[in-house]
């Protein structure tokens, strides 16, 4: 008991003794971690966009203008036991979409005198399985030119999305790597400076656990609440950010789980605690060792 | 706890020669000097016993226990049983005397109110009561002197070593400081005292052990200092 009480009140000694460079190590865990789940996040969006559309279960099949090749392929395609509805589009309603999608722009529309958009099946599937047997189904139908369906996109999306993790996760690491050489030199400066004090003790009969302790306890106290301080920042601003992003792109399926961030949070502060405690324990032990070694 | 050194050689890198052979057994309970000029090995004696030096060649025993044997946290379990008055004090300079006897204290764990009524009983014994604010350099040499003592001796160790404990020192305030030494090593202590004083070896008269040039050249109990019959 006394023990436990004596570090604890050495390990707040350490702090207040530093408290210009505990504040300053404190400011860079912060940027590092919110750092960190920034990169985490963009990640998890990037994932779940990308979900999102592989979950999209419309297949659009392009057919060529010979005559009533659309109604033969709705009509084929709609007998499979997968299929949910399909719709066709004629190339006249394909244009008025589009003219649609263009809104003020849609003049453009003007200049061509014919109308190039071919006529298309838009088939609707029960479920994402579905995909590749319907699509495989179609190529082999002479009247299908070309199909488009978001799995096709999302085979696209991945191989960005995996570009992104990738780069993501060097972030991660760098980040990571910076934040533990910070409180790695915080508490050994704190260790230099208190040398003659440790090796005092250790003449008398302090155990190296005993010593090294505070030490560990104050690099795990300032990584574990820079990690809960950029947690808290992101935890608070995560929904304004993704309702901003969300105006401006309504079409991407952002994530807005509370609870998804909320465990990233308690990561983060799971990890912030053990690459203090490792960084600080790796700081001081080594100090330790070296004072304990006979001569 | 019995001490036994065996054979002991020390030769620090590259080729120092601290210790030649050395073997001394010292009973517990025992009140011994440790005499020579200086460079002899008489603080290498001592650091062998803390640990801080191990032998080249030979071996150290205390209480039946070879020191090269433990590891570090028996070190430290093992620390406890020696106090040590340091030829350089080592005090914390920034702390203030009293907090210089807590800290030992609270480092291996002692409880808190034994740890006030300690230290009160012994910043009295030692006569530093009303400079038990003060920052060991406001303290006069002896006054440090009696404040590493205290230290060494706060966690009622089995040995007490002390190197050079009256250097500096007045003699009247030397006296004074054997006979802390002396009322320890009443109580069972050991108590080892690596010394240049003269008067001191002779006044009060103990067991002395000679060393000159690492080597033991004389060892007898109720000795005197007489340097110049080692030849
Ligand atoms: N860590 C070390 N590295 C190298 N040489 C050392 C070391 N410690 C002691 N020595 C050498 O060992 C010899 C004995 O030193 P020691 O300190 O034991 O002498 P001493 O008898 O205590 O002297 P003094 O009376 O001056 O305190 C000296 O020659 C010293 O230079
Ligand atoms: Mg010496």
């Amino acid at each position: 008991m006394t023990t436990f009480s004596y570090v604890l009140r050495d390990a707040f000694r350490l702090v207040t003794r530093n408290i210009t460079l505990s504040f300053l190590t404190l400011v860079t865990t912060v940027a590092v971690f919110f750092l960190m789940s920034c990169s985490i996040l963009f990640v998890m969006n990037t994932k779940h966009i990308v979900a999102g559309i592989e979950n999209n279960l419309v297949i659009t099949a392009y057919v060529n203008k010979k005559g009533t090749a659309a109604e033969v392929v709705a009509d084929k395609i709609g007998k499979l036991d997968c299929v949910d509805s399909v719709r066709i589009v004629t190339p006249d309603k394909a244009l008025e979409i589009l003219r649609a999608r263009l809104g003020n722009q849609a003049d453009v529309l003007t200049l061509l005198d014919d109308n190039p958009l071919p006529p298309s099946v838009e088939i609707k599937l029960k479920n994402a399985s579905a995909v590749s047997v319907v699509a495989r189904e179609l190529l082999s139908m002479e009247e299908v030119e070309d199909i488009v369906y978001a799995g096709e996109l999302a085979k696209r999306l991945e191989i960005i999305s995996r570009f992104i993790s990738k780069f993501s996760f060097g972030v991660l690491a760098i980040a990571l790597a910076v934040g533990a050489l910070v409180v790695f030199n915080t508490i050994r400066i704190g260790v230099y400076a208190r040398r003659e004090e440790i090796e005092i003790m250790l003449l008398i009969g302090a155990t190296p656990g005993f010593v090294a302790f505070p030490f560990v306890l104050h690099g795990s106290i300032i990584s574990a609440l820079g990690a809960l301080l950029a947690g808290a920042s992101v935890f608070l601003s995560y929904d304004r950010v993704v309702g901003a992003l969300k105006a401006s792109m309504p079409f991407l399926n952002f994530m807005t789980d509370r609870a998804v961030v909320m465990d990233l949070w308690l990561l983060l502060v799971g990890g912030g605690l053990t690459v203090g405690w490792i960084c600080s324990w790796l700081a001081v032990s080594k100090f330790v060792r070296q004072a304990m070694r006979p001569h | 706890m019995e001490i036994k050194i065996e054979n002991v050689i020390k030769q620090f890198p590259p080729d120092i020669l601290a210790l030649r052979n050395i073997n001394i057994t010292i009973p517990q309970g025992d009140f011994v000097y440790l005499v020579g000029p200086t460079g002899s090995g008489k603080t290498t004696l001592m650091r062998l016993i803390t640990r801080e030096v191990v032998p080249t060649k030979g071996r150290v025993l205390v209480g039946g226990t070879d020191l090269r044997k433990l590891g570090m946290t028996d070190i430290a379990y093992y620390r406890r049983e020696i106090g040590v008055v340091f030829q350089d004090f080592r005090l914390l300079s920034h702390l203030t005397a009293y907090e210089n006897l807590t800290f030992v204290q609270e480092a291996i764990g002692m409880p808190k109110d034994l740890i006030e009524e300690r230290t009160n009983e012994i910043l009295d014994k030692m006569g530093l009561w009303r400079r038990r604010f003060l920052y060991p350099e406001q303290l006069s040499g002896g006054e440090q002197q009696r404040l590493a003592i205290a230290r060494a001796t706060i966690n009622c160790p089995s040995i007490l070593l002390a190197d050079e404990p009256t250097g500096n020192l007045d003699l009247q305030t030397a006296e004074a400081i054997m006979k802390i030494l002396l009322s320890i090593n009443a109580m069972g202590t050991t108590v080892v005292v690596a010394t240049h004083n003269q008067y001191i070896v002779d006044e009060f008269r103990q067991r002395v052990i000679s060393l000159r040039g690492g080597r033991v050249v004389r060892d007898e109990r109720k000795g005197r200092f007489e340097i110049n019959d080692d030849f």
